[in-house]
């Protein structure tokens, strides 16, 4: 229980944080925004306006994952850069713990991007917000976003040793919204991506809020990405602790 | 004059290599050169599933745009980042032009972003099969390098916002985003609404798009001309933009001596 409610008490200052950023929120309010003007346009475009709502959940997703993503990637830098890094891996609690408030904070502030983009649809371009499953879309969404704060902790433990990890970051963004099917359909991607998808929770968070907008069985995926982010959650933590061993016996913790 | 092409050229080359001091070659393959091809794939199979354009129209438009990433932060950085290090108030109190040093350093930029487009227009080529007339070849890097050039004074326009303003990444990551939708480069032009093509044309990339996708056509340079040289008068309007604004902000700076207290 009071490992709980550090995670939540940690999660819920890390957004307090980010939410006095004029760079976060700025660029949190915008850009997801312009991302569903995009997808929105593309479809028509396609002549596909049936499946707004696809792309408006679509665009949603990709902002969450942005949000992870640039999170995650920034939840040591950010530490670091404030001088705050090595009293948080001196803290008498496993570094996981401490770090994954960070990338929950960070998906948590991602749910933003489904919002706007929904409410940007609905307002500006009147796509009808007809979900298949409505209270299922209010469960999807939480757990596909607590599902993917998890997969953050794993990237931010890859991130402790490298020096520049935000920049590595852009090399992600692109790959992860194409293979786990958040505006693409997996059907037309190469077969060999196939596998890649299959272990990805993004791919079954997607799925599983997709499925609650357009209809589909939901548990089974929402399932699925949270199992694979456990797996994630373990990964990471064990990572966590052996990368910050590593840097401690080289003493290149502030310096990485 | 010699010596004023010395500063412009090497000045711009070692503020370069000052700047990215923090690179590797492995961050910079993956970041500058992998990124911009997923980017591409990513619109193409979208744009194949919707069927709104076919795969030479993505090729083609994601290829100059990759060049719009490194050139727009490349411009931002190569001013915001003097602030950043310290540095800014030592640049400005050089005796000589400011103007020619900072457009000097939109041009390693641009190199950089030429280097881009040419890398993901041949993987993307290669990856999804795109044929090309060869004798278009020499208009496609005369355009791509246009592009760039464009994009680098743009982004030096934003860096010059970051002499007075703190948050400059902010404008930087917003404009790179509306890049991808107004320059009609991942949706036709004539889906657009007026408003936004109006705003598409006064943006880097757009008539590079559209010469470049006529090069390819195979309509010869002739046909992509016009839309080359709209392109230049962008990327000159940019770097007259950005000088006006550094010498402003400047004189700004000074009178007020909130240079590094923003």
């Amino acid at each position: 229980m009071r490992t709980l409610r550090m995670i939540a008490v940690g999660a819920l200052l890390h957004a307090k944080q980010l939410s006095r950023s004029p760079f976060e929120i700025a660029t949190a309010l915008i850009v997801p925004v312009v991302q569903a003007t995009l997808a929105v346009y593309l479809f028509r475009a396609g002549g596909e306006p049936g499946r707004l709502l696809e792309a408006a959940v679509g665009a949603g997703l990709m902002g969450v994952w942005s949000s992870v993503l640039f999170g995650s990637g920034g939840a040591i830098q950010g530490q670091r850069w404030q001088g705050t890094l090595e009293m948080i891996m001196l803290a008498p609690r496993p570094p996981a713990l401490v770090i994954l408030p960070i990338t929950l904070a960070t998906a948590l502030t991602g749910t933003y991007a489904m919002l706007a983009t929904l409410l940007w649809g609905r307002v500006l371009y009147g796509i009808p917000l007809d979900f298949a499953h409505p209270l299922l879309f209010l469960v999807a969404v939480p757990g596909c976003v607590l599902g993917l704060g998890m997969f953050g902790l794993l990237l931010a433990s890859t991130f402790v040793l490298m020096r520049n990890a935000n920049a590595l970051t852009n090399t992600l963004e692109y790959p992860i919204w194409l293979v786990s099917g958040m505006l693409v359909p997996l059907t037309v991607l190469p077969a060999w991506t196939g596998p890649i998808a299959a272990v990805l929770p993004t791919t079954w968070g997607a799925r599983a809020v997709r499925e609650a907008a357009t209809g589909g069985p939901v548990w089974p995926s929402l399932g699925i990405c949270l199992a694979i982010s456990l797996g994630c959650l373990a990964a990471g933590a064990l990572m966590m602790t052996h990368v910050e061993r590593r840097a401690r016996a080289a003493a290149t913790l502030a310096l990485a | 004059m010699t010596a004023l092409f010395r500063l412009i050229g090497v000045g711009g080359v070692i503020a370069y290599r000052a700047l990215f001091n923090w690179t590797t070659p492995a961050m910079f393959i993956g970041s500058l050169l992998v990124g911009p091809i997923f980017q591409l794939l990513f619109f193409a199979y979208l744009g194949r599933q919707l069927g709104v354009a076919d795969d030479r129209f993505y090729i083609v438009g994601n290829a100059v745009l990759a060049a719009s990433l490194s050139c727009v932060f490349g411009g931002t950085m190569a001013v915001a980042n003097e602030r950043r290090f310290g540095t800014l108030g030592h640049v400005l109190l050089s005796p000589r032009s400011r103007t020619a040093v900072f457009l000097g350093r939109a041009l390693p930029y641009a190199g950089n972003g030429l280097l881009i487009a040419v890398s993901t227009l041949t993987v993307g080529s290669l990856l999804l099969g795109l044929r090309m007339p060869v004798d278009a070849l020499p208009g496609l890097l005369l355009t791509l390098a246009v592009g760039s050039l464009a994009c680098g004074f743009f982004g030096l326009t934003l860096g010059a916002v970051g002499l007075r303003f703190r948050d400059v990444w902010v404008v930087s990551n917003v404009s790179v985003a509306l890049l991808l939708l107004l320059t009609g480069v991942n949706v036709p032009a004539a889906g657009l609404p007026p408003w936004m093509r109006a705003v598409g044309e006064v943006l880097p990339i757009t008539h590079a798009a559209q010469a470049a996708r006529r090069l390819v056509a195979g309509e010869g340079f002739a046909a992509a001309a016009p839309a080359l040289a709209a392109e230049l008068a962008v990327g000159v309007g940019y770097a007259l933009l950005a000088a006006v604004l550094l010498k402003v902000f400047e004189a700004e700076s000074r009178r007020r001596a909130s240079l590094d207290t923003l």
